[in-house]
């Protein structure tokens, strides 16, 4: 076996040592009756030459989004990674070591996510960030558990259609057992209206979750959404783009009080949806509430700076059935790559990109509706994305044409938005070029035209 | 050797004018920033980051790097975590464009291979497990846990039981009762009899009509195969409970028994601990959940459907519990676990279990003369230490010997846990470890129970920080880094 490094005379003077006679004595602790009887009925053994070519036929049976034109988005983006990402998290001190409960033991890692929580907040103006949860609908339906817990509010929240329909999905799968009012606000017009938001708060109310740039790509009006959450003491969690913090102020800056994000633009390869990374932030008065893990500064006997995992008692291998949430393994090394990413993006950098992206989705979205075949199916600026209507209903067409041609084009909306079944949702990301954004509009010309 | 480079964090080392990365010229005719987005939406700088060049980040990384233990680097027996090494050829794999580069929303005839591999994977996984059905959307253990006792209570409330308490045994790992609470559940504990097994006393003075899981680790966190399972499950059966298996330790009995025939209805696997997934400092794991036929109606969608030669994402699953996680799950993990899995077979996954055990019992054999092991002479894939009689007689604690461990150059085991023993040292060798390293491993605890109270209390030594004030940390919690003022 090609990881096990004892011989058979290692093993026949292990079982000395021990007293036992075979191996199979170690397992008298199993009853005879639920020992396996045969073997696993499981594919035959592959030597690592033969695995190597099973994987690689199986990988030429898919298409990559890098051997294509991929203008998909919805949560997952085709960004630029610069190299030193993957070579940092392919360094193996990081990826075959564990979460950091033996600070001496760890400190490579828990100053990088100590480094990871200073540039979460620095990013999104919030006072506290933490150490990583799994993606970004887990970490909105963790915002909303927070929040029911800071307001004692356990009987409703409210959010909005314009949110993604996966993040909503999620939430409200954790709040089924939970006896807890789920609200979803119409959003007909692209963007959640004010006068909407206010009508559906209450007192009762623990929390509005929003979007910002939305999952249509369409910027909400987030200042009136906080007021009119605060209004009447809810809480207001915003679902951010952090690529588009590059440009947009700062969630921090709007009125948020907990702000949340798909990580995977910042660093993480597409993977088929994951592993990502769920980043969640908030107001420091929330800090003991949090989700997760926490990585602090502290001193060590010999007055040395150093980091722990802190804050400790509010987990569950400590507090249990009482923990602010069950979560134990986290996505840190996708943290680790975020803070790589950022460190190389640097302001500038992480700036450029988003107005790359800015101004090629602009540019892609004038280009494609500009001979009126397709139309903005909303009105509300957009950042990096935005939803297009075909009026003659002809999306399917123009997916499949576009399949052909080696160009991902978008996903359609009717599983989520029966309402949209003539709209197509498409992302434009730095890495698309003008010849790419043109070379689709010569394809709705040809198709739609 | 001391490398003061390694000091500073980015953010004290940013120097204006710096640029690691350089993003190309705007190459499509476009307005300004300004004329594109209403103003008030707009951040008036750009975003407060570190201005670093590309050594500098490089070098940053590389020197915290040095800063920690690895399973590469060193003997890693943490309890109940099954840090074995990470096949670098499931690195190399995972990576491979054709499976790292897909989009989730692409359309299935562009993922055909990917498909056809989670396929092949949710069936090994139920053929591991001797369940009918498995869901890989779960992106960690506990997420796993929590997912399958949604779909216990989706099960339920569908088949009208009014259940609302989960059973839990006293030694059972914090994510259970934690899972329970954020399912909507009770939690009732049940003892631990003096052999570390389940009390089926206290188990049946607690089941009841409003039981609805029965959550059990098996080898549980003592490291002990329970063996009263068959009766176990029979009592919480007949109660009108589920079963459920916390497969953290999976490792111990891979091919060699199978939760499904010895009474679990659904379980979680750890693929990140018994399949070698890297932790990766603290994830990213998997957490896909194996249920008995009856609760598969009830698994979170899509799950990979096979029609003709064929595969598609079926959502049509009209009593789902509805998603856990947004697009598929935690997929290059997945794959990891898929190329684990076909490089050992149905024979090598068995040598893993059975290597995993010897190593364990080996270990303990050659350690319990120095640190009693309060449950017996044999254990499954680990075994708990104490340091009971070593504090009693020289105020050595278990967390003194974890800490001197580091000095030997050996990460220290899970210490304090599980809760049911006192100065509890929890120790997991795993199976790629050599009968060398062991002994080695054992000779250093022997001389560290041996050596002065006052070394080991300042212990570690050699570690760049000794003892962090974990109290000071907590008390005035600083979880970010701030300009020192001028």
């Amino acid at each position: 076996m090609p990881y096990i490094p004892n011989t058979e005379d290692d093993r026949r003077a292990m079982l000395e040592a021990i007293g036992a006679e075979s191996i199979d004595e170690l397992f008298d602790m199993i009853p005879r009756q639920f020992r396996l009887d045969r073997p696993l009925d499981l594919p035959a053994a592959l030597g690592e030459l033969a695995l190597r070519d099973h994987i690689r036929q199986l990988a030429e049976r898919n298409t990559a989004a890098s051997t294509a034109t991929c203008f998909l988005g919805g949560g997952s983006y085709d960004h630029f990674i610069p190299a030193i990402v993957d070579f940092v998290a392919a360094r193996s001190e990081f990826y075959t070591s564990y979460t950091p409960y033996q600070a001496e033991a760890s400190q490579g890692t828990l100053t990088a996510l100590f480094e990871y929580q200073t540039m979460i907040t620095r990013l999104t103006g919030m006072d506290v960030s933490n150490a990583s949860l799994y993606d970004g609908a887990g970490a909105a339906a963790e915002a909303v558990l927070m929040a029911i817990g800071a307001t004692g509010r356990a009987k409703r929240v409210v959010t909005a259609s314009s949110v993604h329909p996966e993040y909503r999905q999620v939430l409200a799968t954790y709040l089924a057992n939970l006896d807890m009012q789920l609200q979803t606000v119409d959003t007909p017009g692209g963007v959640l209206a004010p006068e909407a938001l206010d009508a559906a708060v209450d007192e009762q109310t623990a929390c509005v979750l929003v979007q910002h740039p939305n999952f249509f790509g369409c910027l909400e009006e987030v200042e009136a959404l906080a007021a009119a959450a605060h209004a009447k003491g809810a809480l207001l969690i915003v679902a951010f783009d952090p690529v588009s913090l590059g440009v947009l102020k700062r969630p921090g800056d709007y009125g948020a009080d907990i702000a949340v994000a798909e990580g995977q633009a910042l660093g993480c390869p597409l993977s088929y949806g994951g592993p990502y990374l769920g980043i969640l932030a908030c107001r420091e008065k929330f800090v003991r509430r949090m989700p997760g893990r926490l990585a602090g500064e502290t001193v060590d006997r010999r007055g040395r700076r150093c980091w722990v995992l802190t804050l400790q008692t509010r987990e569950q291998h400590i507090r249990r059935e009482k923990a602010t949430s069950n979560i134990c393994t986290n996505q840190g090394l996708m943290a680790l790559r975020a803070t790589v990413y950022l460190a190389a993006m640097g302001p500038h950098g992480l700036r450029s990109t988003a107005e790359l992206c800015l101004k090629k989705a602009r540019y892609a979205a004038d280009r494609w509706t500009a001979g009126g075949l397709l139309e903005a199916a909303f009105p509300a600026p957009t950042f990096k994305e935005f939803v297009l209507r075909a009026p003659r209903g002809r999306v399917d067409q123009l997916l499949e044409a576009a399949a052909g041609e080696r160009i991902m084009a978008g996903s359609p909306l009717e599983c989520w938005y029966p309402e949209l079944a003539d709209c197509v949702l498409m992302a434009v990301t730095e890495k698309r070029t003008k010849a790419e954004i043109d070379r689709m509009a010569e394809l709705i010309r040809s198709v739609l035209g | 050797m001391r490398n003061e480079q390694a000091a500073d964090l980015l953010f004290a080392q940013s120097r204006p004018g710096c640029r690691a990365v350089r993003m190309p010229e705007c190459d499509v005719p476009a307005e300004a920033v300004e004329s594109l987005l209403p103003r008030s939406a707009l951040a008036e700088r750009p975003p407060d980051l570190p201005e670093l060049t590309e050594p500098d980040v490089v070098r940053h990384f590389v020197n915290l790097s040095a800063q920690n233990m690895s399973v590469d680097g060193n003997f890693y027996p943490l309890g109940s975590c099954t840090m074995k090494y990470n096949p670098k050829r499931n690195e190399a794999l995972a990576s491979v464009e054709g499976l790292a580069g897909l989009h989730p929303y692409q359309r299935s005839e562009t993922i055909q291979g990917m498909l056809a591999l989670l396929h092949a994977l949710q069936e090994m996984l139920a053929e591991i497990a001797g369940l009918d059905a498995v869901s890989l959307q779960p992106a960690a253990g506990a997420h796993g846990e929590m997912t399958a006792l949604f779909v216990a209570a989706a099960f339920l409330r569908d088949t009208g039981q009014h259940r609302d308490v989960v059973l839990i045994p006293d030694g059972a790992h914090g994510t259970n009762p934690a899972s329970a609470a954020m399912a909507g559940f009770r939690t009732l504990e049940v003892k631990s009899s003096a052999a570390g097994l389940v009390d089926l006393g206290d188990l049946a003075a607690k089941l009841d009509a409003r039981t609805a899981v029965f959550m059990i680790t098996n080898p549980n966190t003592l490291g002990l195969f329970d063996r009263q399972i068959g009766q176990i499950a029979e009592m919480v059966h007949a109660a009108g409970g589920l079963v459920y298996l916390d497969g953290a330790n999976m490792n111990a009995i891979l091919g060699i028994a199978r939760p499904g025939d010895f009474g679990a209805d659904l379980m979680h696997f750890n693929p990140h601990k018994t399949f070698s997934g890297p932790h990766g400092g603290g994830g990213p794991g998997a957490g896909p959940i194996a249920v008995a036929g009856k609760l598969a109606p009830y698994l979170p969608a899509p799950l990979v459907a096979k029609r003709g030669d064929c595969y598609t994402l079926d959502f049509d699953r009209p009593k789902s519990i509805g998603r856990v996680r947004s697009f598929f799950g935690n997929t290059g993990v997945l794959v990891r676990t898929y190329c684990y899995l076909r490089t050992h077979g149905a024979e090598g996954l068995r040598r893993v279990a059975e290597n995993a055990v010897l190593n364990a019992n080996y270990l303990l054999s050659r350690v319990k003369d120095c640190l009693p092991v309060p449950h017996g002479d044999r254990c499954m894939h680990e075994f708990v230490a104490s340091a009971q009689r070593l504090k009693a007689e020289r105020g050595v604690t278990a967390m003194d010997v974890a800490k001197r461990l580091l000095d030997y150059g050996f990460h220290a085991p899970t210490v304090y846990f599980p809760l049911i023993v006192r100065e509890a040292l929890m120790i997991e060798p795993t199976e790629t470890e050599a009968k060398a390293t062991l002994d080695s491993f054992a000779a250093a605890l022997q001389r560290i129970v041996a050596e002065d109270a006052g070394l080991l209390h300042d212990a570690p030594h050699t570690t760049a920080v000794c003892r962090p004030d974990e109290v000071h940390a907590a008390r005035q919690p600083i979880l970010k880094w701030t300009a020192p003022a001028r």
